[in-house]
């Protein structure tokens, strides 16, 4: 059944009291006309959180928690595998990872799982950050792997600090995670168009790196979390391409949480793109280079403790 | 496509019920059969007299298993009821808290397994009591399934199957770095076949410490069947469907499985089932085709199911059922004059 549409899910992780419910509230009080579908991801707080989602026209469903990949993807499986059975199904499915959970596990489901891979399209992981609390949190391992795995930043709760802190804080955020889109809000008040229906996870949209980014060649690098990013003129050679990434996953690959690029293969006429979380990744040959298109390859990390030099370096081995 | 082989002969394609959803399950006795939905019906039927067990709930039936005699039916459902039937009346209705995933008839007690999150509770249907509570602690059971001809409970999820034998005794632990999501035993019971997320069939002989494990397969291994015929290997054979492919292992003279790929779906196939005192096999995929196999090898008939998915699969010794994703629960028959 190959027709069938894919449903966009959105992945919502988040310190606990950082405001996610606020924001799955909004979310499902403010999708008019959608059926959303919520999964959470139990993890020690039981039944609070669901008491605070209100009613709307939405189903909520539980996982008997875990954190680690298989459990995670077994009990998705089961629950989406049920959901998706139901011919009054759903338009959008949400699934909340609780409190202290990594997103990592759930997103990895997703490339690796072939029936999720089929019938649902990963469409952003939307991470709420509490401004004022997080400055305590620094240090959590949780929260610096929500904060690397996210396309979307919420920058809650902006009302408890005062601006030139929260410009700080922003930039902070982004110098960890140059992918990630940072906004600030006020009671998670944001238009749902800037965290449903984002794609970040579709090939065809995963270069839309900021050129800021590319060309900055210094960051602050006091965090674990850090973005390296690097631009070639000159085309790539894939073999040796795919040998050094093949690599570093196999060596780095725990350590890198994200990684996107859009590649310029010698001999190719079309861009290449692909994605991944971890070891896993998918990549396609895209559409074919434009006459008045500057032809160079983009490839951005989010990981822990990444060294920018022996990357550049092994990077540099791919030239053709 | 490949060439088909004579034979086969299952020509008589008959709508035999229509649900409002989704058909979760179809299953076979000697004397009739059951069909459920995710809409929440459950049917059966003795010859062709069809009676309506449960109508429309809006919640998912999610599994089906008819008793070792076929006296008792019973359906496990979302809503977190198991209800059990007896000749149509409904005799007991087990309430627990989550949705109620898989469940298995001891082979021949009226007795019943069934799974609740990460609980599986087995009760006495006969005296209406709980006979125990088993936590498989790791994660939600992925699937269970009673041994064919003893006490054993087998019961899979994160990290592999555990095997109770005496409720009161810890359980029999076959651990693996991965999900298992479905389990078969052998119909003679020396076997428990695992099928995994990490792309592997395990197999393991009962007081042999050394499971077999087979790789290759294109996908996950998501539904097993075994034979009940064991030649000519030497042991029964086990037919598994990952991806879009069917594999056939054998157990050779050596001791070890050799494994065939058989090649007709194009789609996902989601149900396998060996004919029972046959080595013919059924497969069927996400397109709504059926192939059969003759002797698991050779393509012998495509059947042209459902322009929507075949679901589920069973096979009664004069026809095969197939349950649909569009509600459809559809027999063959062997036309008598095609046969041959």
């Amino acid at each position: 059944m190959v027709s069938l549409q894919q449903i966009p899910v959105t992945v919502l992780t988040g310190y606990l009291g950082a405001g996610k419910t606020t924001l799955l509230n909004r979310i499902l009080t403010e999708s008019h006309g959608q059926k959303v579908a919520v999964i959470i991801n139990e993890f020690g707080e039981v039944g609070i959180d669901h008491q605070l989602v209100v009613g709307a026209d939405e189903e909520i469903f539980e996982m008997n928690n875990g954190c680690i990949c298989c459990r995670v993807r077994g009990d998705l499986i089961r629950i989406i595998g049920n959901l998706l059975r139901r011919r009054r199904g759903f338009d959008r499915l949400v699934i909340e990872t609780t409190g202290l959970a990594d997103p990592g596990p759930v997103v990895q489901t997703f490339f690796v799982d072939e029936d999720l891979r089929d019938r649902l399209l990963l469409d952003a992981v939307v991470t709420v950050v509490d401004a004022k609390h997080i400055q305590r949190h620094w240090e959590s391992k949780e929260v610096q792997e929500q904060l690397a795995f996210a396309d979307v930043i919420l920058l809650n709760k902006t009302d408890l600090i005062p601006g030139a802190e929260l410009e700080l804080l922003s930039q902070r955020i982004q110098s960890m995670n140059a992918l990630a889109k940072v906004y600030p809000t006020h009671y998670a008040g944001i238009d749902l168009g800037q965290i449903l229906g984002v794609e970040a996870f579709s090939l065809d949209r995963a270069l839309e790196i900021d050129p800021e980014f590319l060309h900055e060649h210094h960051h602050h690098h006091e965090e674990d979390i850090n973005s390296v990013a690097f631009t070639e003129l000159q085309p790539l050679d894939e073999l040796k391409l795919n040998r050094w990434i093949g690599e570093l996953l196999e060596v780095q690959g725990g350590d890198i949480f994200r990684f996107k690029g859009i590649l310029n293969f010698a001999g190719q006429e079309e861009r290449f793109v692909f994605q991944g979380v971890h070891m896993l990744f998918n990549g396609k040959r895209d559409r074919a280079w434009q006459p008045d298109e500057v032809r160079q390859s983009q490839l951005v990390f989010i990981g822990r403790n990444l060294d920018a030099q022996q990357l550049r370096d092994g990077f540099g081995q791919c030239l053709a | 496509m490949p060439s088909l082989s004579k034979g086969g002969g299952f020509r008589d394609r008959q709508v035999f019920a229509q649900l409002q959803e989704y058909i979760t399950q179809v299953v076979c006795t000697d004397q009739g059969g059951a069909a459920s939905s995710a809409a929440g019906e459950v049917i059966c039927w003795r010859g062709s007299e069809l009676h309506l067990l449960q109508s429309i709930t809006e919640q998912p039936v999610d599994c089906l298993a008819f008793s070792a005699d076929g006296q008792y039916l019973a359906a496990g459902c979302q809503d977190g009821r198991v209800r059990v039937w007896h000749d149509l009346d409904l005799v007991i209705t087990i309430e627990a808290d989550q949705w109620i995933e898989h469940l298995s008839w001891h082979s021949s007690r009226p007795e019943l397994a069934f799974s609740s999150g990460h609980y599986v509770q087995v009760w006495d249907v006969a005296q209406d009591q709980v006979i125990t509570t088993l936590d498989f602690v790791e994660s939600s059971v992925l699937d269970l399934a009673w041994h064919p001809v003893g006490d054993r409970l087998a019961i899979a999820g994160y990290q592999g199957v555990k095997i109770w034998q005496d409720w009161d005794d810890d359980p029999h632990v076959l651990a693996l770095p991965t999900s298992t999501q479905a389990i078969a035993w052998s119909p003679d019971g020396k076997y428990l076949a695992l099928g995994n997320f990490d792309n592997t069939l395990v197999v393991m002989e009962w007081g042999n410490p050394d499971p077999w494990i087979m790789r290759g397969f294109p996908g996950k291994v998501r539904a097993l069947t075994w034979s009940q015929i064991i030649k000519p290997a030497t042991a029964p054979l086990i037919g598994c469907a990952s991806a879009e492919g069917v594999v056939i292992w054998a157990k050779d003279k050596d001791g070890g499985w050799a494994g065939h790929l058989l090649e007709g779906h194009i789609e996902k196939v989601n149900a396998i089932a060996f004919q029972p005192a046959s080595l013919r096999l059924a497969s069927a995929s996400d397109d709504g085709q059926i192939c059969l196999w003759q002797k698991a090898k050779k393509l012998e008939q495509i059947l042209p199911a459902s322009p929507e998915a075949v679901t589920s699969l069973a096979w009664h010794k004069d026809y095969l059922l197939a349950g649909t994703s569009g509600g459809e629960v559809i027999k063959w028959s062997k036309s008598t004059q095609g046969f041959g």
